[in-house]
């Protein structure tokens, strides 16, 4: 079907002779919606969909490009932008793809600085996927609750590096700025304080039998056609499978930190419906501050950053690292020349996978059930399109 | 959360909401937590940001001692600098500007800069009228570039930029081979 | 209203006029009183007052820099909608797009013919009041689906349809609801039945028997879906369809909707209030004639705007159902509630024809007890997020 023009296919009913019409609906790129600059064209037969084919493309930056032009160390502010609800995975994902290319071992300071940066970054990511879903579904007070605590969390990442959304906390071979004094003191203060907050977020919403209602066996998606589909990180988990990088391929001082990952398992609906995506991020930011606990604990004295060149020349080759960010399992990939700039970067991200499935999990649902699932995807445009 | 069941449903709908309505009734009796920005608060705001916030780039031209870093550093090239060297008088800068519609601050700049010249400053209030007023122009005059003195600064005028610009400087990590001794960071 | 008329007519002030003349020119005149010195101010400031609350709910402040406390901000609002430029697509009904927003106000404020602000004034107590103004407010849903209909975009017309079945379904608990009181009462007549509720809680309708008690909450959630609200806002739903059927209006025409569904919040509270909660019944502590109806006036309109600001807490509180998900709550659960109500009071009534005091009484603790257990759970919640203790208590509602 053409995404340009907009064909309306005339059926007629078999048994009663009545002439009905597919309305054929533009989600377009402005709409409340969807997560960023995304357009559906939708196919529905009145409040049931047929097709919902999605179309991306209006955000793309060529930042894949701009690398060759800025180098390697030029590059980190703009992983920031990648995907700025989560910015700190992609700046170590970044940071880590130039240390394997040239063999550089980060400090284990260092290694912890960047753990605790991601781990709030996660908590502050998965607080807007579940404010701006909450939104979608109807209710606007969880929302500004979620903003809240994202504020606070954001007021101890500037304290940290200076910015509330583009980081550019990490550099190649560490990080730039060591923790401020009364930092951890900080932190934990604002651990003591949020997992009551989100305790009474669960109260509000969670449990909520309207919003439990809403989510409940609204495309399920099983573990077989996850994988095949390239879903990852929460998504993937929510079907069922049990497969976090953080577990399975460790980097960085994941091996030292005890965490559990949470799995959907149907708990109202079926395994791999809305509400476990939904549910699997919640408890993810339950263990995310088990995780922050643990490193403001264990963190070690020492440098946080590795002496690495000005003039960054990697030996020629490739390299590829996978960072477990908050929308999944990003692939970060990078073909050296041996000069200061890079050859060819590429960044395989969670959400582009997360789009390719909207179409098949969107049949037989309701408009108001796309807004659904597209949210509980978690699916931020700028990660789609780069 | 299970209770199917027509009158299970019922009781946990009227029980949650019950709930919900309760958490919502509490928040009616708590402060809130709005920052009534910018003419009702106790203090400015931009005294109230951590020293490392990026804000609005500033150069501090006693002390720069053109050495360019931070032009290299830039990966926007959003800061323009002319400087020669003059046999007699050392490096003279005849230009120093900053883009700042450009800028997308993100502190590369001033990482590499020797003296703290060039930071960022806790201003964030830079929106205008016209595109060429985001341009910041450092450079009146031609300016001898500054030459760090290995005695230290004696110069009054001078010091307490260089303590400053020193202090942002070194905010930022140093790896392990340009450490003397760790220093101990109370954790 | 006609006895006070028919009072001047003898006393001569009129001459020899027709008294029906006398009558239309003296409902008009009263008329234009309520719309424009009430129902269009507590509209507005119910904008003012739905903003606050639901700010407050969230954690935030609301408009607080317009006029002492934000109050004029309404006002602002109003003057910038009818300064915006009138944008009548190219491509929609010309005509009826036009209309819309007119047959929309019109149901809307005939209503208030016979919404009694007092025990005399009222601009007709009509012998069929209740049938009446439920027949009338039906007439929105004539605007709503117009609306739709003649923007000629496909989202305001999901919005159009979705309002048209849920506001014609939501007719029927709510129609069902209001016969156990009828019941009850023997009159249709909205003065005639809060003469016979008395002022005290024990003597209000929602705690004469059980029944009465669940039908006072099925009348109210279902005239919440009836003004599109939050949970059943799907018509407006903002984050589906842009904004429903009012997408393609602007200014002033989209100001005349949203009124409506503002006043209509009045309107609710003002319907639960005659029916279940003793109107504008007050204790006999005066009387001063002005005084009692100083008083009566205040009465119902505070016992109104109680269930109005409930209205908005609820807004805050759930999320939107989905339309298939309205209709089930519809037809599977609240119709069968309400005729089980029916017949349930039906039954009380025949077994104790001058109601039950000790049900009475029962009731009344029962609904104190449930206000208990709800502030206990406010209590548990502050607690929990330990407010006391970080200082963030805050019992001033204009912070």
């Amino acid at each position: 079907m053409s995404l340009a023009g907009f064909e309306i296919d005339v059926q007629r009913s078999g048994s009663t002779g009545l002439e009905t019409e597919e309305m054929t609906l533009n989600m377009g790129p402005q709409h409340p919606s969807t997560h960023g600059v995304l357009r559906f064209v939708v196919k529905a037969d009145g409040e049931v969909m047929r097709e919902a084919v999605p179309d991306v493309g209006y955000l793309h930056r060529s930042i894949e490009k701009i690398s060759e032009k800025v180098g390697y160390h030029g590059f980190m502010p703009y992983t920031d932008r990648v995907d700025y609800v989560a910015a700190m995975f992609c700046n170590q994902g970044w940071a880590m793809v130039c240390e394997k290319l040239a063999g550089i071992e980060v400090p284990r300071r260092g290694e912890y600085c960047r753990v605790i940066a991601a781990e709030l970054n996660r908590i502050a990511s998965h607080l807007l996927f579940g404010a701006t879903m909450i939104l979608d579904i109807g209710a606007a007070t969880p929302f500004v609750h979620a903003f809240r605590e994202r504020e606070r969390i954001n007021d101890l990442l500037e304290q940290l590096c200076g910015a509330r959304l583009t980081y550019n906390y990490m550099r190649i071979g560490g990080v730039a700025w060591d923790l401020p004094p009364g930092f951890a003191d900080k932190t934990r203060e604002f651990l003591d304080t949020f997992e009551p907050a989100l305790d009474e977020f669960n109260d509000l919403i969670t449990n909520n039998t309207i919003y439990v209602e809403r989510l409940a066996s609204i495309a399920p998606i099983t573990a077989e056609r996850a994988v095949s589909y390239n879903l990852v990180g929460p998504n993937l988990r929510a079907s069922g499978m049990r497969y976090d990088v953080r577990r399975d391929a460790p980097y960085s001082v994941y091996p030292e930190l005890e965490f559990d990952v949470p799995v959907g398992s149907g708990e109202v609906g079926t395994v791999g419906d809305c509400f476990d995506r939904y549910i699997v991020r919640i408890r993810e930011m339950q263990e995310s501050c088990r995780i922050l606990r643990q490193c403001l604990d264990r963190i070690p004295e020492g440098p946080v950053i590795a002496k690495v060149p000005r003039k960054f020349r990697p030996p020629a080759g490739d390299a590829a690292v996978r960072v477990e960010s908050a929308r999944g399992d990003m692939h970060w990939y990078c073909v050296s020349d041996g000069t200061e700039f890079p050859y060819r970067t590429h960044i395989r991200t969670g959400s582009f996978g997360a789009m390719s499935i909207v179409n098949e999990a969107s049949r037989g649902l309701m408009i108001a059930d796309l807004v659904a699932l597209i949210a509980s995807l978690d699916v931020v445009a700028p990660e789609v399109d780069r | 959360m299970k209770a199917k069941g027509y009158f299970g449903r019922i009781k946990d709908t009227c029980v949650t909401v019950f709930e919900g309505m309760a958490v919502t009734f509490s928040y009616l009796v708590r402060k809130p937590s709005t920052v009534q920005y910018p003419d009702r608060m106790p203090m400015r705001v931009q005294d109230t940001l951590p020293f490392r916030y990026r804000g609005i780039l500033e150069v501090d031209l006693e002390i720069c001692t053109g050495c360019l870093a931070c032009e290299r550093a830039c990966p926007i090239d959003c800061i323009v600098i002319d400087a020669a060297k003059d046999k007699a008088r050392g490096m003279i800068m005849t230009r120093f500007d900053i883009d700042m519609a450009k800028c997308m601050y993100c502190g590369l700049c001033s990482e590499p800069c020797p003296t703290g010249a060039i930071h960022h400053t806790p201003e964030f209030e830079g929106a205008d009228y016209s595109l060429e007023s985001l341009v910041r122009r450092f450079v009146h005059d031609p300016v001898v570039c500054y030459k760090p003195k290995k005695a230290g600064e004696d110069d009054p005028t001078i010091l307490p930029l260089l303590e400053r610009g020193m202090r942002y400087v070194d905010e930022f990590a140093t790896p392990e081979t340009k450490k003397a001794a760790a220093p101990e960071q109370p954790a | 209203m006609q006895e006070f008329l028919d009072s001047l007519i003898a006393q001569g002030y009129f001459g020899s006029l027709p008294h029906t003349l006398v009558y239309a020119a003296g409902m008009l005149v009263f008329g234009l009183v309520v719309v424009f010195g009430f129902v269009l101010i507590v509209a507005g400031l119910t904008t003012w007052v739905e903003r606050r609350v639901w700010a407050r709910l969230q954690g935030r402040v609301g408009p607080n820099r317009v006029g002492p406390q934000g109050l004029l901000q309404w006002l602002a609002d109003g003057v910038k909608c009818i300064m915006k430029e009138d944008v009548v697509p190219a491509a929609a009904d010309a005509r009826l797009f036009k209309l819309a927003p007119y047959v929309v106000v019109v149901g809307f404020l005939l209503a208030f013919v016979v919404v009694p602000f007092g025990s005399r004034p009222i601009i007709a107590d009509l012998n069929v009041g209740i049938l009446y103004l439920t027949a009338v407010t039906s007439l929105v849903v004539v605007g709503i689906l117009i609306a739709g209909w003649a923007s000629n975009n496909k989202w305001s017309m999901i919005g159009g349809i979705r309002a048209a079945a849920q506001i014609v379904s939501y007719e029927i608990p709510t129609s069902l609801s209001i016969m156990p009181i009828v019941l009850l009462t023997g009159t249709l007549s909205m003065q005639g039945i809060i003469a016979q509720q008395g002022w005290a809680p024990q003597d209000w309708f929602i705690f004469h028997n059980p029944f009465t008690f669940v039908a006072f909450f099925i009348l109210y959630t279902s005239a919440l879906a009836e003004g599109n609200r939050t949970p059943f806002d799907l018509p407006e739903a903002e984050s589906e369809l842009v904004a429903g059927f009012v997408t393609e209006y602007t200014g002033v025409r989209y100001l005349m909707f949203f009124l409506v569904e503002w006043g209509n919040l009045y309107v609710i509270g003002a319907i639960v209030t005659t029916l279940f909660l003793g109107g504008w019944q007050i204790p006999p502590i005066t009387d001063n004639a002005v005084l009692r109806i100083l008083l009566e006036f205040l009465t119902f309109f505070v016992k109104a705007y109680f269930w109005a600001l409930v209205a908005m807490w609820v807004r805050g509180t759930l999320p939107r159902v989905r339309v298939d998900q309205l209709m089930a709550i519809c037809w599977k659960y609240l119709t069968p509630i309400a005729f089980v109500n029916l017949l349930g009071t039906a039954v009380w009534i025949t077994v104790w024809p001058q109601g039950n005091q000790v049900a009475r009484y029962l009731m009344t603790l029962l609904g104190l007890a449930l206000i208990v257990l709800f502030f206990r759970r406010v209590r548990f919640h502050l607690q929990r997020a330990r407010i006391r203790e970080r200082g963030q208590l805050s019992l001033n509602p204009l912070v």
